[in-house]
C-alpha cells in the first residue's frame, strides 16, 4: 500500500484544481472518479471490497425506497436488516485483515448503514444516480478516517456544490495546515515517548508512565482531530462542507459531555441509529443505563476486536452511569458547600476530573493487552518526581529540545481549545485578518511542519491511529 | 476580471514568499559537509582552473592532496572522493563534475570495485540492517552539493531503489529537517553564503599512525575477481565517458592494508585498464609508502602517506607533458595561499602534538627545524615504528644502529636542510643553526649538554621538571632560532606518555 498521507497530498491539489474548472452539476462525476482512483491506488484489493459494498448498499437503498413507497413495512425492514447484517459482517471480516484488509471500511460502512436507515425512515430519498452514490460512500477526503457524514448533508451538496471562492480556499488551507501541525508537530512527537514507555511500562518509573498516559491522551486527540481537520479542509477546497468532528473535548465537564465533543460524527451516529432506536432515555432509568452500556459496548467493538477496546467502551458507559447515580449526592455537596456552578474554579475541577477519567480509559485503548493496561495504571500511581531533575525524563526518545517542542505543541492545542470552547474559531478569525498577518501565519505553519514536524526517512506518515479502525 | 487578476497576483506573491522561506529553511537545516567539500570546486570550475580530478572512496580523500600537487608541481586539482563511494557513486560524481568542468586528466581509484550490488539502499544479502543507511548517509556527502536537476535525478534513480529514499537526495530537507536541534553559527552563516569550506580542495588529511598495519596474502595465481561485478561495469563506464570527452584517465589502486579480495579487485581493474589502454598503478608494490609510518589506520593514509602518494602521482602527471606550472601566476594565488596554509598547519602540528608518533610524522612531512633527543635505555630503541619515523626524518639508518643516547638536529636556516646526528658517546661541536652554534655532549645517563657558543649557560636538554623523560623534541624557528615548541615523552614499551 502506498503512503496514504503522501498520496492524499498528491491527489488533493489536482482534484481541487480540476474540480474548480468543471461546471457545478458535473463535478460529482470528477470527484467520484478521483475518489475511487485514490482508493484503488492505495490498495486495489480493498477497492474491490469498496465497490462490492457500494453495489450492495446502493441496491438495498433502491429496494427499501421502492418497498417504502409501496408501504410494505415488513419487507422493507427485512431488507434493511439483511443489508445491515451483510455490511456489519463485511466490516468485521475485512477490517480484521484475516481474509483481506480494507482500509477505512469501518468508516464508510457506517456511512452506508446510516444512509440505509435514513432511507428506511424516509429521512432521505434513495439515491438513484449510482455515480453520486459511489461518491457519497467513497468521497476521498473522508474515506480513510471519517468524519462519518450523513446522506442528508452530503448528497444534496453533490447536486449543488459550493463555489470555491478565496475565503473558502483560505479557510480550507488553514484547516489542513492546522491538522498537519496537530499530527506531525504534536501527535507524532509525543508518540515517540508513548511508544517507548508502553513497550515496557514496568521498566519505567511511575511518573514517566503517568506522563506517557497524559501524552497518549493528547496524542490520540491531535492525531485524530488533526486528520479530521485535514479531511474537512480538503472537502472544503472541493466545495463540500463536512460536519465538525471535535469540539474541545478535553474541556468537557462530564463524560457525557465529552462524548458530545469527541468524534462527534461517530457518537451522534451511535445516538441516532442505536441509542434512540433502543429507546434512549424514554423507557425508564434501567433501560437508559442498559442502552448506554449497549451503545458503548458497540463503540468499543467498532474500534477493535481486542478485549481492551471493549473495556475502554464499557468504562465510558460505567463512568456515565455512576455519574447519573451520584448526581443527587454531587448536587447535595455543591449546594452545602455553596459552590458556584458557573464559576471558573468549579468548571476547571470538573474538566480536570473528567480528563483524568478519560485518561485512565485511554490506557486500555492504547495497551496491547489488559495486563499491560493494568501495569500502566498501577505504575502511574507511583510518584517519582525526581525524573524532572535527574534528566531521566529525557531518556525515553524525546531529548530536552524535543520535549520542549512537545510541550509547546500541547500549549498551542490548549489555547486553541479554550478559545474554541468559548465559541471562537481561530482559523475563521484569521481568514478575515489582514493579508500580511494571514500570510505570515500560513508560512509559519508550513515552516513549523517542515522543520519541526516528525517526518522523513524512517517515519511512517501513513499511520494515522484511526485508520486502523 | 480585475479582481481575478488581482487575486492571481496575490497567489503568485504568496507562493513566491513561501518558496523563499522554505528554500531558506532548507539551506539552514541542510547538513553542510557536501557544500563545504565542493564550495571551491564550483568556484574553480567556473574559472576553468582545474587540471585534474581525483575520484574514488575515502582512500582518495585521504591520499590525494591538491595542496601538495600545486606546491610541488604547480598542477591544479580537486579531490572528488566520497566516503564509502562504490564505483557507481564515483561514476555519478564524475557525471556531475563534468557538467561544470572538463579537466585534462581524471584519476580514478578502484577500491571497492569488487562490490556487486546496484542499489545502495538494498546492498548485498549479508548486509546488516544499518549498512544501507550508512551507505546512503555517506552518499549525501557526494550528492548534496549538486543542484536537483536531470543528472541528479538520473543518479539517484540509478543508485537508490526506494522512491521515498530518493526524495531525501532530491529534496534534502526530507533528510535534514530534524537538524534544527543541532544548528550552529555556520548553519546560519550559510544562509548568507558565508559558510565554512574545505581548504584543501576536497581532500582531508589524517594525522595518526597505524601501529599495527595488517598484511594479507596475495590472491592465488594472481587472478582477479571471479565474476563481473557492478563495480567493474561502472569503471568501464567511467573510462568510456572520459575517453569520449578526450579526457586522460589514470586508474589506481591506492596503498592501504589491502585484503586478498581488494587485491583481486585491483587485478581486475588492471585488466580493464589494459582493455581500454589506460595506465593503471598498483601502489601496494614498490616503495611508494612505508606501511609502518604512512597509514592513519588500516584503510587510510595519513598526511605523510598522502604526500608521498600525491608526489608519485605528480611525477606521472608531469610525465604526460600536458600540464603547465601555475605557480607564480597571480590568477592562481588562491591555490598558493591554500597550499601554504596546509603546510603552515603541518608545521604547527609538528611543533606541538598530543601524540609522539603524530609529532614525528608531522616533522617528517615538512621542513621544520628541530632537535630530537632519545636517552640511553629508552624503549624507543626497540620500537620499529619509531625507528622508521626517525629514519624518515634523518634520511639515514644511524638510529637503527644504537641503543642511545641519540641526538638529531635538523636545521633549515641556511635555505637548505642539514641533518646532524650523534649516537652513543659521540658529540657534536659547532653545528651552525638558527639557534646559534650548537654543541652537544652526553655527560652521564641523566645529564647531557646542548648549548650554543653564544649562550653556553643555557642547557637545552635539561630541566628539573623533566629530567626523567627519555625523549625530548625541540622545534625552533628557522628564521631567528626562537624555541617554538618543546615536548617531553616517557616510553613504556611501545607506548609514550607526554
Amino acid at each position: 500500500m502506498i503512503n496514504a498521507l503522501l498520496a492524499f497530498g498528491a491527489v488533493l491539489p489536482i482534484a481541487a484544481l480540476i474540480n474548480a474548472l468543471i461546471p457545478g452539476k458535473y463535478r460529482y462525476i470528477w470527484l467520484a472518479i478521483i475518489s475511487l482512483g485514490f482508493y484503488f491506488a492505495l490498495d486495489y484489493k480493498a477497492g474491490v471490497v469498496l465497490m462490492a459494498s457500494i453495489l450492495v448498499t446502493y441496491g438495498a437503498g433502491l429496494l427499501i425506497g421502492t418497498i417504502r413507497s409501496e408501504n410494505r413495512s415488513f419487507a422493507g425492514k427485512a431488507i434493511l436488516f439483511l443489508s445491515i447484517v451483510i455490511s456489519v459482517v463485511a466490516m468485521l471480516v475485512f477490517r480484521s485483515g484475516s481474509i483481506l484488509g480494507a482500509i477505512g471500511i469501518s468508516f464508510y460502512m457506517l456511512k452506508a448503514i446510516g444512509y440505509l436507515i435514513d432511507v428506511y425512515r424516509e429521512d432521505v430519498d434513495p439515491e438513484r444516480n449510482p455515480i453520486k452514490y459511489s461518491l457519497f460512500v467513497s468521497f476521498f477526503p473522508l474515506i480513510l478516517s471519517g468524519p462519518i457524514e450523513r446522506a442528508g448533508n452530503l448528497l444534496p451538496q453533490f447536486d449543488k456544490p459550493a463555489n470555491v471562492d478565496f475565503d473558502r480556499l483560505r479557510y480550507g488551507i488553514l484547516q489542513i495546515l492546522w491538522g498537519l501541525v496537530l499530527k506531525l508537530f504534536v501527535a507524532d512527537r509525543l508518540a515517540i515517548f508513548v511508544n517507548r514507555v508502553y513497550a515496557a511500562p514496568s521498566d519505567n518509573s511511575g511518573t514517566v508512565v503517568f506522563i506517557a498516559t497524559l501524552f497518549y491522551s493528547i496524542e490520540i486527540y491531535c492525531d485524530f482531530a488533526g486528520y479530521s481537520y485535514i479531511a474537512i479542509g480538503a472537502a472544503r477546497l472541493l466545495g463540500i462542507d463536512v460536519m465538525k468532528n471535535f469540539d474541545s473535548p478535553y474541556m468537557s465537564g462530564s463524560v457525557a459531555e465529552f462524548w458530545r465533543r469527541w468524534h462527534i460524527s461517530l457518537s451522534s451516529w451511535l445516538r441516532d441509529y442505536i441509542y434512540i432506536p433502543l429507546g434512549g432515555n424514554r423507557k425508564g432509568i434501567f433501560r437508559k443505563y442498559l442502552n448506554i452500556l449497549i451503545v458503548f459496548a458497540i463503540s468499543g467493538i467498532w474500534h477493535g476486536s481486542a478485549l481492551t477496546f471493549l473495556i475502554w467502551g464499557m468504562l465510558h458507559a460505567v463512568y456515565q452511569i455512576v455519574g447519573y447515580l451520584l448526581m443527587p449526592a454531587r448536587n447535595f455537596v455543591v449546594k452545602k458547600l455553596g459552590i458556584r456552578r458557573e464559576g471558573y474554579s468549579h468548571r476547571f475541577v470538573k474538566a480536570f476530573l473528567t480528563f483524568l477519567l478519560v485518561n485512565a480509559a485511554w490506557v486500555f485503548f492504547r495497551a496491547d493487552t489488559v495486563d499491560t493496561a493494568l501495569t500502566v495504571l498501577r505504575k502511574s500511581l507511583e510518584v517519582t518526581p525526581w525524573i524532572f531533575s535527574d534528566g531521566s525524563l529525557f531518556t525515553h526518545g524525546l531529548d530536552v529540545m524535543d520535549m520542549n517542542m512537545g510541550v509547546l505543541g500541547i500549549i498551542f492545542v490548549i489555547i486553541d481549545d479554550v478559545i474554541n470552547y468559548h465559541g471562537v474559531d481561530l482559523r475563521e478569525k484569521l481568514v478575515h485578518e489582514g493579508i500580511w498577518f494571514r500570510w505570515a501565519v500560513m508560512i509559519l505553519f508550513v515552516l513549523l511542519i517542515l522543520i519541526f514536524g516528525i517526518w522523513g526517512p524512517g517515519y511512517d506518515a501513513s499511520s494515522f491511529i484511526y485508520q486502523q479502525f | 476580471m480585475k479582481k481575478t487578476l488581482f487575486n492571481t497576483i496575490k497567489c503568485i506573491l504568496f507562493l513566491a514568499m513561501l518558496a523563499f522561506c522554505v528554500t531558506a529553511a532548507s539551506i539552514l537545516v541542510k547538513r553542510k559537509d557536501s557544500d563545504h567539500k565542493y564550495a571551491d570546486f564550483f568556484d574553480k570550475a567556473a574559472q576553468d582552473q582545474i587540471d585534474v580530478l581525483f575520484f574514488g572512496s575515502s582512500h582518495v580523500i585521504n591520499a590525494c592532496n591538491p595542496c601538495v600537487l600545486f606546491e610541488d608541481y604547480g598542477i591544479t586539482s580537486y579531490n572528488m572522493g566520497g566516503h564509502g563511494s562504490v564505483m557507481q557513486a564515483t561514476y555519478w560524481e564524475l557525471m556531475e563534475a563534468l557538467n561544470y568542468t572538463t579537466p585534462k586528466y581524471v584519476v580514478v581509484d578502484t577500491f571497492l570495485m569488487q562490490k556487486d550490488y546496484k542499489f545502495l539502499d538494498v546492498m548485498e544479502e549479508n548486509a546488516t540492517e544499518d549498512d544501507p543507511n550508512v551507505a546512503l548517509e555517506q552518499l549525501h556527502l557526494n550528492m548534496d552539493a549538486w543542484p536537483t536537476d536531470h543528472i541528479k535525478l538520473a543518479a539517484v534513480t540509478d543508485m537508490i531503489q526506494s522512491p521515498l529514499r530518493r526524495m531525501e537526495f532530491l529534496f534534502t530537507m526530507t533528510a535534514y529537517h530534524d537538524r534544527w536541534k543541532e544548528l550552529t553559527k555556520d548553519d546560519y552563516e550559510a544562509l548568507f553564503g558565508r559558510g565554512e569550506r574545505n581548504r584543501m580542495f576536497g581532500a582531508e588529511m589524517r594525522y595518526n599512525v597505524e601501529r599495527f598495519p595488517k598484511t594479507y596474502p596475495d590472491p592465488e595465481g594472481w587472478v582477479g575477481l571471479e565474476t563481473y561485478t557492478v563495480g567493474e561495469e561502472y569503471l568501464e563506464k567511467i573510462i568510456d565517458e572520459c575517453q569520449n570527452r578526450n579526457i586522460g584517465v589514470i586508474v589506481t589502486f591506492l596503498p592501504c592494508s589491502a585484503t586478498t579480495e581488494d587485491k583481486k579487485a585491483a587485478i581486475s581493474a588492471e585488466e580493464i585498464s589494459a582493455k581500454y589502454d589506460v595506465p593503471f598503478y598498483y601502489m601496494l608494490d614498490g616503495d611508494i609508502i612505508d606501511l609502518y609510518t604512512d597509514l592513519n589506520d588500516t584503510g587510510h593514509l595519513n598526511a605523510l602517506g598522502a604526500t608521498k602518494v600525491t608526489q608519485f602521482l605528480g611525477e606521472i602527471l608531469m610525465d604526460t607533458g600536458e600540464f603547465e606550472d601555475h605557480r607564480g601566476d597571480p590568477d592562481y594565488d588562491d591555490w598558493q595561499e591554500k597550499a601554504d596554509a596546509f603546510y603552515r598547519e603541518l608545521a604547527d602540528k609538528a611543533r606541538e602534538s598530543d601524540n609522539l608518533y603524530q609529532q614525528l610524522n608531522y616533522l617528517s612531512v615538512r621542513d621544520v627545524s628541530c632537535v630530537i633527543y632519545i636517552n640511553e635505555g629508552s624503549d624507543a630503541f626497540s620500537d620499529e615504528r619509531f625507528k622508521n619515523l626517525i629514519c624518515n626524518i634523518s634520511g639515514t639508518d644511524t638510529f637503527r644502529e644504537t641503543d642511545g643516547p641519540y641526538i638529531l638536529i635538523r636545521d633549515q636556516s641556511q635555505g637548505k636542510e642539514y641533518v646532524y646526528e650523534a649516537r652513543d658517546s659521540g658529540e657534536l661541536k659547532g653545528v651552525k643553526t638558527a639557534m646559534g652554534m650548537l654543541n652537544y655532549r652526553p655527560v652521564e645517563h641523566m645529564f647531557r649538554l646542548l648549548y650554543t657558543d653564544e649562550d653556553p649557560d643555557t642547557n637545552y636538554l635539561y630541566d628539573d621538571e623533566h629530567y626523567e623523560y627519555d625523549i625530548q623534541i625541540i622545534v625552533y624557528s628557522q628564521e631567528n632560532g626562537e624555541i617554538l615548541g618543546r615536548s617531553y615523552y616517557k616510553s613504556y614499551g611501545n607506548d609514550y606518555e607526554q
